[in-house]
């Protein structure tokens, strides 16, 4: 039996009479490449904190590579590694100073190690420049490459191309790609769909701090809804009012205006007419593909307690159900 | 915790203090002040009179790092036992960079003691080169004369530069003591202006409730009470008491400051 690399069952955690996290399952293979996704706000950052040990959890169990970490065991089992946000660093010391620094903390004085990390994040050429000089996405890298050197078997990164250009996300993503493919398992926070899409082989969707669902991305891409259709109307927010107060159709607005209807064929014709009936006018209507976009548009569009219980439930009866359900 | 962690935290923030202009600074300030002092009461007729041992400054150069004990005790020891402390936590808050030092392979325990290990030692090297210098400075640009001492008997300098040394040790506890309540400061207001500042402060406060007709239960548990414990060693015949009784106090700060803000620091959420 392989040895899971990440293992969190029933994760919770409060903050005064907020739940940001409410037993939230992670589980993550060596050589896998998972997924973390959601809204701003879902609970993934505060998540990857409470994996880390840099916030304590309230219940559940959490296994890194095979490691039982008890609640109060703020300590980083040795092949764990990672960074949440933009990671900081001493801006009076140079890239490479840092680094340095950190690794004598982990034990190791090699300076070799030093410059091979930085040469594969692609930062040789700045590393004698002070780190308070860099850009978020210079620190990105150095952060990447801290983590680097902990020679990790399990990685966490939270966002790790947001602040990087085309060519540095792609290296990135390439680099991410090589350490799964050597039996590191990373574990991406990310809001680009398609990043996860080309990256990720196991995904999970967390919204105001549930799993939603879990699985492999092509069981989870299925599970996305099968008939979307893009909307733009004279007026998409009292077309969004008037979609709520139909159980038989989802809406969000989209990020590039209009809405996303997530809704059977007989179910959008009578919204259709609806909207005539109310006044507001129906500029275009296309479909779209199924695709882990408009699953998180769906998902992201369900703020309510019971609309959450809804949406797993929903999620859990769609055909085909190849994902692990939380 | 283990030994391992914590010097190796240690020697970081060691790396790190050594890498900072600011420290840099108190170390030098440290070492060239008693000079400008000493020549400043050379080539002027003026002395400090109301200050211990201020009317022999230009008689005799041993007198010159006791004047200095005495105006540190004032601003100086509080500043320089709180410049480290202060800052060695706090500053981990400004550059954002908890996690990425909680990442490594050390618990927080390690973390929190060599950090503390770090900024008491800085104390004790700021306040050891100011002694060393006040005594270079005396005795090279006054000269290495005889003392009266508080007893009015004169000393010769010899014996005097063993109680000199003696009195600039008897600080080291209070001056540890504040070092453990900029710490405290540090940790719970996760703000090094706060953390150098607020020792400054309590230390000013507590000064000038010296000076007033207060419960002597406030005024024995008062940590500066240790920066004026010296004057006994200047005596015939010497007393000790006030120096033990600074030393058991500051040793309670020590622990009180230190254990309340080693347990914010363990249950501290970061980022969260």
């Amino acid at each position: 039996m392989t040895l899971l690399a990440l293992e969190a069952v029933g994760v919770s955690k409060r903050y005064g009479d907020r739940d940001v996290l409410r037993g939230v399952d992670l589980v993550v293979r060596p050589g896998e490449l998972h997924g973390l996704l959601g809204p701003n706000g879902a609970g993934k950052t505060t998540l990857m904190r409470v994996l880390l040990g840099l916030v304590g959890r309230d219940a559940g169990t959490v296994h890194l590579l095979g490691h039982r970490v008890e609640p109060t065991d703020r300590h980083m089992p040795d092949g764990v590694a990672g960074f949440v946000e933009t990671p900081g660093f001493y801006p009076y010391l140079s890239g490479r100073k840092n680094l340095a620094l950190l690794a004598r903390l982990d034990g190791d004085r090699c300076p070799a190690r030093v410059d091979e990390v930085l040469d594969q994040v692609g930062l040789s050429a700045q590393a004698d420049a002070l780190a308070g000089a860099y850009s978020a996405g210079m620190r990105q890298r150095l952060g990447l490459a801290a983590a680097l050197l902990r020679s990790p078997r399990l990685l966490f990164l939270d966002e790790p191309t947001s602040s990087l250009d085309p060519a540095g996300a792609r290296d990135v993503r390439a680099l991410a790609r090589r350490l799964a493919d050597s039996g590191t398992a990373v574990v991406l926070s990310s809001h680009d769909m398609a990043e996860v899409e080309e990256l990720c082989s196991t995904l999970t969707f967390i919204h105001h701090g549930h799993v939603i669902v879990s699985g492999t991305l092509d069981g989870v891409r299925m599970l996305a809804p099968s008939r979307v259709h893009a909307l733009h109307t004279s007026d998409d927010r009292a077309a969004l009012d008037l979609a709520r107060h139909r159980p038989d159709i989802t809406a969000v607005l989209a990020a590039g205006g209009g809405l996303e209807i997530f809704a059977g064929v007989d179910a959008l014709d009578e919204y259709v007419i609806s909207l005539g009936c109310t006044g507001i006018a129906v500029r275009t209507l296309e479909s779209r593909t199924r695709s882990l976009e408009s699953l998180f548009l769906q998902i992201a569009g369900n703020n309510g307690a019971g609309e959450i219980d809804t949406l797993k439930a929903e999620l859990a009866d769609r055909e085909p159900v190849p994902a692990v359900m939380s | 915790m283990t030994l391992r962690g914590v010097s190796a935290v240690m020697s970081v923030e060691w790396s790190k203090l050594a890498a900072q202009i600011k420290t840099r600074t108190v170390l030098a300030a440290c070492v060239a002040s008693p000079f400008v002092f000493a020549v400043a009461m050379r080539v002027q007729s003026n002395v400090p009179t109301d200050t211990l041992f201020g009317r022999a400054v230009t008689e005799s150069g041993v007198a010159v790092p006791l004047v200095v004990l005495g105006f540190a005790a004032l601003w100086v020891f509080p500043i320089v036992a709180s410049i480290v402390g202060g800052d060695v936590f706090a500053a981990e808050d400004r550059y954002g960079t908890w996690p990425t030092l909680l990442m490594r392979s050390r618990t927080r325990a390690d973390i929190f003691a060599g950090k503390v290990l770090a900024a008491l030692a800085f104390s004790v090297l700021a306040i050891v080169l100011l002694a060393a210098s006040s005594v270079a400075a005396g005795v090279l640009v006054i000269g290495r004369q005889p003392l009266i001492d508080l007893s009015g008997v004169l000393r010769p300098p010899g014996p005097v530069l063993v109680r000199v040394a003696l009195a600039w040790a008897s600080v080291l506890p209070s001056a540890a003591g504040f070092t453990a309540l900029a710490v405290l400061a540090s940790v719970a207001t996760r703000s090094s202006a706060a953390g150098i500042g607020l020792p400054v402060v309590a230390a000013l406060t507590m000064q000038l409730y010296a000076m007033v007709d207060g419960p002597e239960l406030i005024r024995r548990s008062l940590i500066t009470s240790g920066f004026g414990a010296w004057h006994g060693l200047l005596a015939e015949p010497s007393y000790y008491a006030p120096i033990a009784h600074a030393a058991i106090v500051s040793g309670l700060y020590l622990v009180v400051c230190l254990t309340i803000a080693y347990r914010m620091l363990q249950h501290r959420d970061i980022g969260g």
